[in-house]
């Protein structure tokens, strides 16, 4: 089952997602992402069934939505349009609740939501192995401790109802906790004793694990070196005024620390030989990204970006909306498009 | 290829050596079967050959090795791995990735060999294995014979110049293990690569290996040479060879076609009585009655129709082709599966209604893996449990004061111990025993409780033939106790020896049932070899031929 | 060698980071927020923060790692994680309050018998691999891999401790050892609390407030604390505790049983033939 598209589409398209919802407070712009990551949900589902964990998404983004409308509601008591009081003794839930609190938990929900979604689209998308060989090569022994668990939890769950079975022909009944005992020590055992045989056919198959030539020292002082750099850059961007240099800061401290993982990286000897081909579909997607990026950053006068920055304090009004950054953000669900397409 | 001088192994801790001054050529292009019982030291051999020992177990080792040009112990696994690829046993243990060509591919790229060229061994070793339409799968979707094959890609792919494989068909049923090892033999044929074999199940291989290599229990005492001849001086053998044996033919058939024109030219005395065991079965109510059983694996039927009953004092074997039903029928039988028709009678009670944990009563269930089974520090210990467990029951035994029924277990156990042969292992850890001790472990632990009826799902796989001669014995000491037994196997020697009754399942029916001299005897696929030999002589066994001709 | 001082100087830096990543909203300078309510700057910082955390794990993984781990550590901690991972369905399954959560007992009990290095990977990897797995990878994961991962790292810390006081082997070591789970089960919740907090309350004016005060903040914090995040926790502590406690012994015994086998490393004896060889 090869993927609709290219890993680093996927990726660059999670990033704008999150993007996008952090930086916009507008229910409107928030509600046309929500609906476009779930557009794109229903036909990556069609597409990928991704074992049998069932997970019903929509409720559980209503629960959460409901829940931080709730809360807010409760706890905070600003705001004009009044529909409820009680009594002002009570602790912490006491006094007026107001509309606004209501709309702004909402919104607070509805960005968990978006987040939330994105992630599982991506994960959807992704089959394990792609995401696993997205694990930077400084990793690799770590990649191959995550591959060997993700291949054997299949085989763990099997073996635990064949233990239960077994198990409960001895008459075990499960009533007290001690009684997991049998179900769990053979469990454990099995699973030592498979490492053993395990690493025995890793090594027979000349699995390296002797350190690579040269020591890594340089790496690890690079790496600590940009750490530092990137906290001195969240100090500074604390202080008001300084936000812009502090933001740089870190971009800039991120970046060498990247730099200096793919440099200790390319100690280790290995070669992917899968090779995944950009298509059109990643040119579209790309494109849509583009096209965000520049509604939402790039100076147009004809763009109304004051738009985004919505409160629902201290009065409830309708939010401002641009139909060109409405648009724009509908790029979000291109995937969607793509995907339908290689369909038919 | 491979020359061993003088060879000593001992393993850390153990008392007396593994290996003792072994002595071997083997020259490239062989194809060499390694023979022995479990604890003979055949893992042990084969795993000095590509610096697994000592590397990765430790110990002692002295002498001189040279496998391909390289010296093991000087070199390490990794460095012998380029030249040559071991297989191991279980087909669950050996994978590090989820999918077929990822696994395939994973040594190539720890090799950092250039994209392209991974690309092209992968197709090329995947097409000479015959796994190119599987290659997109994932591992845990493929059956025990395809993912042994998947591990002989896996090391295939890195083009060695020796195979080592050991024991890998011991967990595969006999279509699975025929595959595997004729890949094996077209390997050794077409590319004259090296193989070594270490396997217990000989038949199918015997003709195409040049050379047997026969490890005795005792250290030290091997024997290598033409299969034939080391055969001749072998106690443990097939029906076939042991025949042979007996009654002098040379040169000493190894398969059923060689020894065909033999049995031919013998000579044999008709017989219309048919020497069967003697056990009478009194018909009292069946133990196990199955009536009209319907069982559906959601909206597929599995079982349609089954009709069998099991008789206390009375081993009955379930014979069938895979996917027949018969792992559907035990699980029905322990209440795991619900029928759609049909009832189940164990004691004449029906039990629909009844979970797992009451049938434990009067059911033991022995498991394809006992390892499932084996969980406390001590042997005793597990005994001990089962018979606490039972003591919770909330039908029918008195509660005695707790005091009184520790006492009568730990009693119970160590009668039970005895009677075994494992009185000295009460203090032993489980899981550090070899597989036949641990599945008499669990098998104590199952018969410690008395069942009246005991399953057993497939015991044989991977015992050696003196193990299972061992469970031969206690089954058939449990049968005269009057116990009632359902073997369900593919090991058909096993049945031969052995079953009193015979039941093949065969597309969720019982297609036949009946005394094994004749129902094997109708059947092409569970024929015995003493039986496709001789196929009047009303005998299943060789003994039992043995004796019928020294009779007359 | 001017490199031993290197490893102590990363866990530190990288346990700063993810010190300041989960307690900033109590340290934020006193200052105005005269932007905008909803600015773009303020949704920013949470998320900015689980980057930061993100990059201190990765520096921290790296450097746990090594440059290279025995080919029988990666396999053990592969099965290993995997069990883990899959005892995690588990705790998706069942219904009713939520919070416990079986895998902080491999977790503790890995780290305590093999090792901090190895504690750590564990606690780090079954929350990565589960998330994989059941497809909840999201922004709260790296705080949650990095809590883990300190629970495994100190339970490491127990066996100087408890050797010292020469109590390994005896009943006290249960006792010890799921006090100590019931403590990270607390832990963790309050963690994970932290870092879900200015996203779910969000940079707004009421209850995170950008410079409020680090004693407003944790009055703050406290009611929010007990609202939510309370009863989940008491019900993860209770359940560490009783697990190590029901379990931990046999599963002690059987993780020494092997360590042995998995922590061996081949030196070769030179054979008494060859010396004599050498020498004659």
């Amino acid at each position: 089952m090869s993927t609709q598209l290219h890993t680093w589409t996927w990726l660059t398209w999670l990033a704008a997602t999150l993007v996008a919802i952090s930086v916009t407070r507008n229910l409107f712009y928030l509600t046309l992402i929500l609906l476009c990551l779930l557009v794109v949900y229903s036909f990556i589902e069609d597409a990928n069934q991704r074992g049998a964990y069932p997970f019903s998404l929509l409720r559980f983004g209503i629960l959460v939505s409901v829940l931080s409308m709730l809360f807010n509601m409760l706890i905070s008591h600003f705001g004009e349009t009044v529909f409820l009081t009680l009594p002002e003794e009570w602790p912490l839930i006491g006094g007026p609740y107001t509309l606004e609190a209501l709309v702004y938990g909402l919104t607070n929900g509805l960005v968990l939501f978006g987040i939330l979604i994105a992630f599982t689209d991506f994960n959807q998308a992704m089959p394990v192995r792609m995401l696993i060989r997205l694990i930077p090569r400084a990793f690799f022994p770590v990649a191959v401790v995550i591959s060997i668990a993700v291949t054997f939890v299949p085989t763990t769950i099997r073996q635990f109802y064949q233990i239960k079975e077994a198990q409960m022909l001895r008459g075990q009944r499960m009533k007290s906790l001690r009684d997991w005992l049998p179900l769990v020590m053979p469990l454990l055992v099995g699973g030592l004793e498979r490492a053993l045989q395990l690493s025995e056919a890793m090594t027979a198959r000349g699995f390296a694990s002797a350190a690579p030539k040269g020591g890594n020292t340089a790496h690890r002082l690079a790496m600590v070196v940009s750490m530092l750099w990137v906290m001195a850059g969240w100090v500074v961007s604390t202080r008001a005024g300084w936000e812009t240099l502090g933001l740089g800061l870190i971009l800039a401290g991120a970046l060498a620390l990247l730099a200096a993982l793919w440099w200790a990286g390319r100690q280790v000897p290995r070669t992917n030989y899968l090779k995944e081909k950009l298509r059109t579909g990643d040119a579209i997607v790309l494109m849509g990204i583009v096209v965000i990026g520049l509604a939402l950053y790039f100076p147009f006068e004809w763009i109304d970006r004051s738009s985004l920055y919505y409160s629902v304090y201290p009065l409830l009004q309708w939010p401002d909306f641009d139909p060109w950054i409405g648009t724009a953000l509908l790029g979000l669900g291109l995937p969607a498009y793509v995907i339908g397409l290689r369909k038919r | 290829m491979i020359s061993f001088q003088d060879v000593t192994f001992t393993y850390p801790g153990a008392s007396y050596p593994a290996l003792q001054s072994i002595n071997l050529e083997i020259p490239a292009g062989s194809f060499v079967l390694v023979m022995g019982l479990s604890g003979s030291g055949k893992s042990t051999l084969l795993r000095c050959m590509n610096g697994l020992v000592p590397h990765f177990s430790g110990g002692t080792l002295s002498g001189t090795i040279r496998v391909a040009e390289m010296d093991p112990v000087d070199a390490s696994p990794q460095v012998m791995s380029r030249k040559i690829g071991f297989v191991f046993q279980d087909p669950e243990a050996q994978f590090v990735l989820d999918r077929v060509e990822d696994e395939v591919a994973f040594a190539l790229e720890n090799l950092a060999l250039p994209p392209a060229e991974i690309r092209t061994r992968l197709d090329a070793t995947l097409g000479l294995l015959g796994l190119t339409a599987l290659r997109e799968r994932r591992l845990d979707t493929l059956s025990g014979g395809e993912r042994q094959r998947v591990a002989l890609a896996a090391v295939m792919a890195l083009n060695p110049s020796l195979l080592i494989l050991d024991e890998p068909t011991s967990q595969l049923d006999p279509e699975a293990a025929e595959t595997v090892l004729q890949t094996l033999v077209r390997l050794n044929r077409d590319l004259g690569l090296t193989i070594l074999l270490a396997e217990h199940r000989l038949e199918r291989v015997l003709p195409f290996v040049d050379r047997l290599i026969y490890l005795d229990s005792e250290p030290g005492r091997m024997l290598v040479g033409d299969p034939r001849q080391v055969l001749a001086e072998v106690d443990l053998v097939s029906p076939v060879v042991a025949l042979g044996k007996y009654l002098g033919w040379q040169p000493l058939p190894l398969t059923v076609q060689e020894a065909l024109p033999f049995a031919q030219l013998a000579q044999l005395p008709e017989s219309s009585d048919v020497l069967i065991s003697d056990i009478q079965a009194t018909l009292p109510e069946p133990v196990l009655r199955i009536v009209d059983l319907h069982v559906f694996y959601g909206p597929k039927p599995i079982l349609k129709g089954v009709n069998l009953s099991a008789q206390g004092g009375e081993v009955l074997a379930l014979m069938g082709p895979n996917g027949a039903g018969k792992t559907t029928l035990l699980r029905s039988l322990i209440g795991l599966m619900k029928p759609e028709v049909g009832e189940i009678l164990l004691l004449g009670e029906s039990i629909a209604g009844k979970n797992t944990a009451d049938l434990a009563r009067l059911v033991g269930y022995l498991p394809q893996d006992p390892n499932a089974l084996l969980f406390a520090d001590r042997v005793l210990d597990e005994l001990l449990y089962t018979l606490h467990s039972r003591a919770h029951q909330p039908h029918g035994h008195r509660q005695n004061s707790s005091a009184d029924t520790d006492t009568s277990n730990a009693e119970k156990a160590a009668v039970m111990l005895a009677q075994m042969g494992m009185a000295d292992l009460a203090e032993a850890y489980p899981r550090d025993l070899s597989v036949g001790q641990r599945q008499r472990v669990a098998l104590a632990a199952i018969m410690v409780a008395q069942p009246r009826l005991l399953l057993l799902d497939e015991p044989t796989r991977g015992l050696d033939a003196a193990a299972k001669q061992r469970l031969a014995d206690l089954l058939q000491t449990w049968r005269d106790d009057g116990h009632a037994i359902i073997l369900v196997t593919h090991d058909v020697e096993l049945v031969a020896r052995l079953a009193d009754r015979v039941a093949i399942l065969e597309d969720g029916v019982i297609s036949a049932q009946g005394k094994p001299v004749e129902v094997l005897a109708a059947s092409p696929v569970f024929m015995p070899q003493v039986l496709q030999l001789f196929p009047d002589a009303g005998c299943l066994t060789p003994q039992q031929l043995i004796n019928r001709l020294r009779s007359t | 060698m001017k490199s031993r001082w290197l490893s102590p100087l990363i866990y530190l830096v990288c346990s700063l980071v993810g010190i300041v990543s989960l307690l900033y909203p109590f340290f934020l300078p006193q200052g105005t927020t005269g932007a905008q309510p909803g600015l773009q700057r303020s949704a920013d910082m949470p998320l900015m923060l689980t980057v930061l955390l993100g990059l201190a794990l990765l520096v921290l993984v790296y450097e746990v790692q090594g440059q290279a781990m025995n080919t029988k550590l990666i396999a053990l901690l592969g099965v290993l994680v995997a069990i883990n991972a899959a005892l995690r369905f588990l705790e998706v399954a069942i219904p009713g309050p939520g919070g416990f959560s079986p895998v902080f007992f491999l977790i503790v009990l890995t780290g305590y018998v093999y090792g901090a290095r190895f504690g750590f990977l564990m606690g780090v990897l079954t929350l990565l691999v589960s998330a994989i797995l059941t497809g909840g990878v999201g922004p709260w994961l790296p705080s949650q891999m990095f809590t883990a991962g300190w629970v495994g790292m100190s339970a490491a810390i127990l066996r100087p401790l408890l050797l010292g006081l020469h109590l390994k082997g005896q009943g006290e070591e249960i006792w010890i050892l799921a006090g100590f789970g019931a403590f990270w089960g607390m832990m963790y919740g309050v963690i994970m609390n932290l870092w879900t907090w200015p996203f779910i309350a969000g940079p707004a004016d009421q209850y995170w407030e950008y410079g409020v005060g680090i004693w407003e903040t944790v009055q703050r914090y406290a009611s929010y604390y007990l609202l939510t995040s309370l009863v989940w926790d008491i019900v993860r502590a209770s359940g560490n505790f009783l697990l190590i406690l029901g379990f931990g012994m046999p599963a002690l015994r059987t993780l020494r049983r092997f360590k042995q086998r998995f922590t061996f490393i081949y030196k070769p004896t030179p054979s008494p033939v060859a010396q004599s060889n050498l020498s004659g």
